[in-house]
């Protein structure tokens, strides 16, 4: 059997931490603070609105026209979609890939399971995020940019329930290359 | 256009560098985590620390476009804690998990579609949960030196200072 071991980033932490700082800078500069998981809703009130007009319409949330018109936020989700992969076909990362090397040293390598956990995993991370004003990006990082009362809580909550989760999930530590 | 034109180029840049930086990248994020790997820690540290200095000056010479989110302390901190555990079974989060997506890994793209299902969620039950839970601690749109009279310097300069001290004191030296 192959070792398998987690690889080093592209960038070192110096680098990567700076630009992403600096990207930031520019959002804020430019349009407003970065954020991604308000789009998830936006693009559901889209659907909502053609599937349940009625509903849609008498819904304190989905009937505010912010709530479904594509904009900024939008194409800065399209745009992640697109730098990412760029970026990975450029540094010849790209790969089709099913699993983590964290989920295939604890939980013996379960493609369902991997499956099934990303699933459940994605709906509490955008439940959560839109109960919080925001995700990692919009909540966490642009909340501590601009100092808000919200990014304490958010913080709080994120990381503690983070840890203990993937504690609990993770117990076996791979082979990280340093 | 000049709408999509910079959310793109901007999306563009934060998706390549949350790629390159090893955010977008579940193993990373479960290693620091699991305080295992701190490269992840690190950059995020560091991406905060630049974003806080650099949206302090923008906004001294009046240039910043801020968005204060309100705080409505219970349910945010409950939203944090739920998104916290997402996190913690996927090492994903709504922008990384997009970027993961486009790199290839078909786990992050399960991830996204459960994230749908969890922004309809979050729909279905706005009107009766969020909206009455909201009412609680919650403290609207304000930021730490509103809420403590005091001048954003006051918390943006020692927070920056120390903060890059620590990163500078803690770096991973390069063995030779």
């Amino acid at each position: 059997m192959e070792e398998i071991k987690v690889p080093k980033a592209p960038l070192p932490w110096w680098a990567a931490g700076l630009i992403l700082g600096l990207i930031q800078v520019l959002a804020v500069y430019v349009k407003g603070p970065l954020g991604v998981s308000t789009q998830f809703v936006i693009l559901d009130s889209i659907v909502m609105h053609k599937a349940a007009p009625e509903y849609a319409q008498n819904h304190p949330l989905l009937s505010q026209e912010k709530n479904r018109k594509i904009g900024y936020g939008f194409w800065l989700d399209v745009g992640i979609v697109l730098g990412a992969f760029t970026a990975a076909v450029l540094v010849k990362r790209w790969k089709l890939q099913t699993s983590t090397v964290w989920w295939k040293t604890n939980r013996n390598g379960s493609l369902f399971g991997r499956f099934f956990a990303g699933f459940i995993g994605g709906i509490f991370i955008l439940l959560g995020a839109r109960l919080a004003h925001g995700c990692t990006s919009g909540g966490f990082a642009s909340g501590w940019a601009q100092l808000s009362l919200n990014a304490v809580p958010m913080t709080i909550g994120l990381f503690s329930f983070g840890m203990l989760t993937a504690w609990l999930v993770y117990p076996k530590t791979p082979n990280i290359e340093k | 256009m000049a709408t999509v034109f910079w959310g793109l180029l901007i999306g563009f840049l934060f998706g390549a560098a949350l790629y390159l930086g090893g955010l977008a990248e579940p193993d990373k994020i479960i290693g620091t985590l699991r305080l295992k790997d701190f490269h992840a820690f690190r950059t995020i540290a560091l991406f905060v620390l630049v974003g806080m200095l650099g949206t302090w000056i923008l906004q001294k010479t009046g240039h910043a476009n801020l968005d204060i989110k309100p705080a409505a302390v219970l349910t945010v901190f409950i939203g944090g804690a739920l998104l916290g555990v997402g996190f913690g079974i996927t090492g994903y989060c709504p922008g990384t998990g997009l970027a993961c997506a486009a790199a290839g890994r078909m786990d992050a793209l399960i991830t996204v579609l459960g994230m749908f299902v969890g922004a309809m969620v979050y729909i279905l039950i706005y009107p009766t949960v969020v909206v009455s839970l909201e009412q609680h601690f919650n403290y609207g749109k304000i930021t730490l030196p509103e809420i403590t009279n005091t001048s954003s310097t006051a918390w943006v300069l020692p927070i920056v200072l120390i903060g890059a001290l620590i990163l500078w004191v803690t770096a991973p030296r390069r063995k030779s």
